[in-house]
């Protein structure tokens, strides 16, 4: 009875394919991607502390301190909060370090060496796109395009560096654009000025299963998953010239449409509808079947410059720069803005718990806001004193951000 | 026997039944462990060589993907036989062996402290495995980070010496360390840092010879590019550059263009276009050099352009980004070159867009001539 390793392997091979199709084992306090679940960047049920501060550790659980730096998010599988690093020599170091939600003890560290260009803005990171899992497995990205999964162990499943496939992918100002995993497909989107394209790979062994070419132009905007109106899931991808959405599996076109869409901010649905950054924000009919979504409305009162947008019952919350600002969710309507004192740079997505949002700034300040339907209070201001640029995470009644070179967990003590 | 055997089973007794089949299980199980055993000893070592080989398709990374799920649960593969694999490995398989070792260093690297200490200080061992080593003894252990990185100033690794001279550059060393690091620096940023702190001392270091910037060059242009449609054009200065033909008059973007000399100062080496063509847009503009080696050596050409930007060494095509106003930065695009004895001919392009943001008007090159490391070679004379 010899079993050679073709066989072993096929059969190991048959057993992650099963385990990735039934990974369906995305807990509800998970916050499995950049904005957490269906890109919302709302937590409904949490309640987080108003009031926390970094020195004192005020509502602080803990801080770890990682190697490197980081301005991409955090996101939490289970017990484990999941989170990227670059270090070293032009951060040519990868990591990615899941760390105990309870201790704040490091669990597992994995590490790999940029084969792509890992050169960026002093602001910026090699560790600039968020992590994303489908709650077996992790998908890290970083700006030179180094694709990497590993199991909730940390072990290396498969790796991916898109800059040796691709020669002329890569961007010196630095990409920023976090993966997405739907239908057993990683979807990336690497646009820039040399080889720009978007990918899907196979979650179980990375092959590149469609690419497609998009503008040779920089954006940094990631994509987004949306359910269409035949119930069917599809990967929304903006650019500056177009707004397209393709079948994940296949990454066949559904449809595409010219709109020319922010860079930064990025798209997100709710309530039947896809909210895009472009002429301000613009809203499209995820409801009725056909070609392509009818647009809604568009404000361009209700610009982001780099947060992506939230809804939140109905209203819609933008942040142009320092101005907060809350539309109609149904006519598009301005309904109230307020200047966010304090605040001088914001490139973190905020996040909301209940109805309370948290806005991080690269000073390091917390603007913590309750959302209402005709206007907007400051509640607190408070000081992480590191500087913030990913977006947070969310998971039962704590709030998980990652700071330039910290990891924190504030919740009520 | 025939006839006992082909008794039916329903009549055997239990007792003999249940042991016959424990045996026979016993016996296919060890079997299989035998044989599974051996396939693991035949096939752990050609898996290792898989990962050392791997380039990049499909194909590689779902054999690799097996290979590592294979490896990761062998018995005859240690976290040093995964680290010492990364030495004949490319750089694909390099970060597949670091993903095994990474999971080989979480199940017993911490009862290995010794080993790990002997194959970091042997300097034949791959550089980045060796980096990886250093970071797993050093983390959360300051005073062994320092007292490794102390010896390290010197070393093969680039990043290894990176770090130590970031950790000798922590407190303020005098001028003689400052001098001896300055030597040892290689990456930009440090050279830069340990020039400005020499400074301060009252040592001035000529920056533009410690890089190896070349500063002497000829200009043409500017030669059309409206709707940044002619970075691939061949333009006959081109043609006749690398024929050694070239004429001293050419038809350019708005009438006829000559060459003209022009010679920088700048301690980044750094040529402003911009500044020497009025603000073109749309346009390109050829700079070409002599550099005289004083023997054939391999050299790396090393650029910083925030412009399309192609470059030509002895007639060979060396580089060629096609990107614009993403950044410039000192050895931002490098290229192993051939140098030969006597004057090396360099013809650089560089291509200017049409963008109107303020942030998108440079037009600028910075070039020099280096060993693999970063070091300098500088012309003969110089």
């Amino acid at each position: 009875m010899k079993i050679n390793f073709r066989t072993r392997s096929a059969i190991a091979h048959i057993a992650l394919g099963l385990s990735a199709v039934v990974s369906s084992s995305l807990a509800h306090a998970d916050w499995p991607q950049f904005r957490g679940p269906n890109a919302s960047s709302v937590a409904t049920d949490a309640k987080l502390p108003t009031k926390f501060n970094g020195e004192s550790k005020e509502n602080v659980a803990w801080q770890t301190k990682l190697p490197g730096r980081s301005v991409g998010g955090v996101i939490v599988v289970g017990d484990q909060v999941i989170t990227t690093s670059s270090s070293g020599m032009d951060q040519r170091r990868l990591h990615l370090i899941s760390v105990d939600e309870k201790s704040g003890s490091i669990r597992w560290q994995q590490e790999l060496v940029a084969r792509g260009r890992p050169f960026c803005h002093p602001t910026s990171a090699n560790a600039a796109p968020t992590p994303a899992s489908d709650g077996k497995y992790v998908y890290a990205f970083y700006s030179s395009n180094d694709l990497a999964c590993v199991d909730l162990e940390g072990n290396l499943v498969w790796y991916r560096s898109l800059s040796t496939d691709f020669p002329k992918a890569g961007n010196d100002v630095g990409m920023s654009s976090s993966p997405v995993v739907v239908d057993g497909v990683c979807v990336v989107q690497v646009e820039c000025q040399g080889d720009s394209f978007a990918a899907g790979l196979s979650a179980v062994d990375g092959t590149i299963l469609w690419k497609m070419d998009r503008p040779k132009l920089a954006n940094w905007a990631s994509p987004v998953v949306v359910k269409l109106a035949s119930g069917e899931q599809a990967v929304v991808m903006q650019s500056s010239q177009d707004l397209v959405a393709v079948a994940p599996k296949s990454g066949k076109p559904i449809w595409k449409m010219d709109v020319k869409c922010s860079t930064i901010p990025s798209a997100m649905s709710a309530e039947s509808r896809l909210f895009v950054p472009a002429a301000g924000l613009t809203v499209f009919d995820l409801s009725s079947a056909g070609s392509e979504p009818s647009k809604l409305w568009d404000n361009n009162k209700l610009g982001s410059n780099a947060c992506s947008p939230l809804v939140v019952g109905n209203r819609v919350y933008t942040i142009s720069r320092t101005v907060l600002a809350a539309g109609d969710l149904f006519s598009g309507e301005l309904k109230w803005q307020t200047r966010l004192t304090d605040a001088k740079s914001i490139w973190s997505s905020p996040v909301v718990a209940g109805n309370t949002l948290y806005i991080f700034t690269e000073e390091g300040k917390c603007l913590v806001v309750k959302l209402g339907e005709e206007q907007g209070e400051i509640l607190e201001i408070n000081d992480l004193s590191e500087s913030v640029l990913g977006s947070p995470a969310i998971s039962g009644n704590a709030l998980y951000v990652r700071s330039v070179s910290s990891l924190w967990k504030i919740t009520d003590k | 026997m025939i006839a006992r055997y082909s008794r039916p089973i329903s009549k055997t007794h239990p007792w003999r039944f249940a042991m016959t089949m424990l045996a026979a299980s016993s016996a296919l199980v060890a079997l299989f462990a035998m044989n599974d055993s051996r396939a693991q000893a035949d096939s752990s070592s050609d898996l290792i060589k898989q990962l050392q080989g791997l380039k990049t398709s499909d194909a590689d990374n779902q054999a690799a993907a097996r290979a590592i799920k294979s490896l990761s649960g062998a018995s005859d593969v240690s976290l040093l036989q995964a680290l010492a694999a990364m030495k004949n490995a490319t750089p694909i398989g390099r970060n597949w062996l670091m993903g095994l070792a990474g999971t080989l260093y979480r199940k017993a690297g911490a009862n290995q402290t010794a080993e790990l200490k002997n194959f970091l200080a042997d300097t034949t061992q791959d550089a980045e495995a060796r980096y990886l080593v250093f970071q797993w003894l050093s983390t959360g252990n300051d005073a062994m980070r320092k007292d490794l990185l102390s010896k390290m100033t010197q070393d093969p690794s680039p990043e290894l010496r990176f770090a130590a001279i970031e950790d000798a550059l922590k407190s303020p060393p005098e001028s003689g360390k400052l001098a001896e690091l300055l030597d040892a620096a290689r990456h930009p940023e440090q050279v830069v840092s340990i020039i400005e702190k020499l400074k301060e001392k009252g040592t001035t270091i000529d920056q533009a010879k410690q890089f190896g910037f070349l500063m002497n060059w000829k200009l043409i242009g500017p030669f059309d590019n409206v709707g940044t449609v002619n970075f691939d054009k061949v333009f006959p200065v081109e043609t006749d550059w690398i024929a050694g033909t070239v004429k001293s008059e050419y038809p350019g973007k708005s009438g006829s263009v000559k060459w003209k000399e022009e010679t920088t100062s700048s301690p980044e080496g750094a040529v402003d276009l911009a500044e020497i063509f009025s603000n073109e847009k749309g346009c390109i503009v050829y700079a070409a050099t002599e550099f005289e080696s004083d023997r054939d050596t391999t050299a790396e050409v090393r650029l910083g352009c925030i412009n399309g930007n192609k470059v030509w060494v002895n007639g060979k095509l060396v580089l060629s980004n096609e990107v614009y106003h993403t950044n410039m930065q000192i050895d931002q695009y490098n290229e192993t070159i051939q140098l030969k004895k006597g004057k090396n001919q360099i013809l650089v392009k560089i291509s200017q867009n049409e963008q109107k943001e303020q942030w998108a008007q440079r037009f600028a090159f910075q070039l020099r001539i280096s060993d693999s490391t970063g070091k300098a070679i500088l012309a003969k004379g110089r």
